[in-house]
């Protein structure tokens, strides 16, 4: 396989909502044929450990990302295991007990506290994560992911939040990754990113907290300003006349009327 | 696999990828499997490139794959290519015939009207082709509209019409897309396409001069695109600001679930109200 071939995977894949990364395997798959199934299944890991992408784990989820990843496999310090990824369809396998990472009891703190925040404000298939970071004492990396996929309807939903935590400096560093997918007669995709940082946070979750119910509320507010402003300017429900365009013969009227508002003369 | 297969998937995997870089994964895909190109580029309507009639006062006109021609492409005003061809290539151009682009020149001026009208501003091209020698009273086009300031917003409507003649009646199949493209300073944006079919059957009198059928044919072309865009305007604003905000909510909402589960308990009573 050239390295051409696979930097335009990477970049199909890469670019592809994810609740659609099966279907997108498979047209791949249809149109450059069953022997790029290892290039294809390449990007497809990349993107699930760039993009925090949860996977189950003996009916639990486990979001993969480079905190928890050792040589080809990942762990939960959460759990003490450590097990084998099918990327494709998001599933553990081969777990085995692990003591390599333990959470410390503050992170133990976070993630309690963590779990009951998403409980209560995220209404989508929610997963959460506070994995130590190696050789970093005093770094906790947090992550939130809230999908709601919906296929059958034609909709894809995904929330995603990833910081890291400075227990020493007090700093809360990070991300907010929100994309919605509207496929029905077509294709709309919203999307919208804000990068976070708060210098002086005495609890991480408490300041996410804070700071992603305000990212909600002003995305609801700029959905508003968009519709009145934006695209209002862009087309008229009806002509300033509030009436249907009177096509035929007489539709020059217009262009005379308009002229004559204006002052110019008529044209010939 | 056989290249029909291969088409429905990367068209399947057009609509999944950001369409907001539908161009660039367009090229993707054709480097992929080049034996693509062709169809994807007819089948595929990306936003409308804007070019200027040196020979009608450096007017803008719009351009897609319809009015194309090696890579020039003609503009609706003066009839010519820009950039100009050689004599050579001029001899294999596409020009609709004379009677047709009478019809063109007309529908031109009437639907430049209806942008001035709804858009205020913004650019409009028509297009007219013939489509079988024997039966030249029936016709292909397609309408174009672009609106925007192209770095924050813009709107590109592209419709694709066949009408069919039989005696005194008409058949237009019209496809229509509109392409709309948001942007809020980089904290959000909501881009993408939507695409609709419409049939619909009109009288042109079979009496009465070429100018009378012509002005017939606008008419009938004008009032069901202008019905189209209507509706599809409605459609794209609920999809745009209702239907991806609600799609959001489900995956988190803090300030309105209260609300969201009001809604639902009230549609639940409706419906136990209707089952009665």
């Amino acid at each position: 396989m050239s390295s051409a071939f696979e930097s335009i995977v990477s970049r199909v894949i890469s670019d592809t909502p994810s609740g659609e990364i099966k279907e997108v395997y498979q047209d791949l798959i249809t149109i450059a044929g069953e022997n790029s199934q290892n290039v294809i299944l390449e990007a497809i890991e990349q993107y699930n450990i760039k993009n925090t992408i949860p996977v189950d784990v003996n009916g639990s989820n486990v979001i993969l990302s480079s905190y928890n990843k050792e040589g080809s496999k990942f762990f939960d310090p959460a759990q003490s295991i450590i097990f084998s990824v099918d990327h494709l369809n998001r599933k553990g396998l081969d777990i085995a007990p692990y003591q390599g990472s333990e959470l410390k009891e503050i992170q133990q703190g976070y993630l309690q506290e963590l779990n009951k925040y998403v409980e209560k404000n995220f209404t989508g298939q929610a997963s959460v994560a506070v994995y130590p970071i190696p050789q970093e004492e005093s770094k906790t990396a947090i992550v939130i992911v809230s999908t709601k996929y919906n296929p059958g309807n034609f909709w894809n939903g995904a929330w995603k939040s990833e910081y890291v935590y400075d227990s020493r400096l007090k700093q809360l560093k990070g991300f907010i990754d929100v994309q919605v997918h509207y496929y029905e007669d077509g294709n709309v995709s919203f999307k919208s990113r804000k990068d976070v940082e708060i210098a002086d946070s005495e609890s991480p979750i408490k300041s996410i907290q804070q700071v992603e119910t305000e990212f909600e509320s002003n995305l609801d507010v700029s959905f508003t300003e968009l519709n009145e402003r934006q695209f209002k300017q862009l087309r008229r429900r009806l002509p300033i006349t509030r009436s249907r365009v009177n096509w035929g013969k007489a539709i020059g009227n217009y262009r005379l009327g308009r002229d004559a508002a204006q002052g110019k003369p008529p044209q010939a | 696999m056989s290249s029909e297969q291969a088409f429905d998937a990367a068209l399947d995997l057009l609509r999944r990828l950001d369409p907001n870089r539908l161009e660039e994964h367009l090229q993707n895909l054709i480097q992929l499997e080049p034996s693509l190109a062709e169809d994807l580029l007819s089948s595929v309507d990306t936003p409308l490139q804007v070019k200027r009639d040196s020979k009608s006062s450096h007017r803008e006109y719009l351009c897609c794959d319809y009015n194309r021609d090696i890579d020039s492409h003609r503009s609706p005003w003066s009839n010519e290519y820009f950039p100009e061809l050689s004599a050579e290539d001029l001899k294999e151009s596409p020009f609709p015939s004379e009677s047709l682009r009478e019809l063109e020149v007309l529908a031109n001026d009437s639907f430049d009207i209806y942008r001035d009208l709804y858009y205020e501003g913004g650019i409009s091209s028509v297009y007219l082709w013939e489509l079988d020698e024997e039966n030249p009273q029936d016709y292909a086009g397609v309408v174009l509209f672009k609106k925007g300031d192209q770095s924050l917003s813009n709107w590109d409507s592209i419709h694709v019409v066949e009408a069919i003649h039989a005696g005194q009646d008409v058949t237009y199949r019209l496809t229509s897309t509109i392409i709309l493209y948001l942007d809020k300073a980089k904290q959000m944006t909501l881009s993408g396409n939507l695409t609709r079919q419409t049939e619909k059957k009109a009288i042109i009198p079979a009496e009465g001069s070429l100018e009378h059928r012509n002005v017939a044919e606008v008419t009938n072309l004008g009032t069901l695109v202008e019905d189209v865009e209507i509706q599809m305007r409605t459609m794209l604003e609920s999809v745009y600001f209702e239907k991806t905000r609600d799609i959001f909510h489900e995956t988190r909402n803090s300030t309105g679930s209260i609300e969201g589960q009001n809604k639902e308990a009230h549609q639940e009573i409706i419906k136990g109200i209707q089952g009665m």
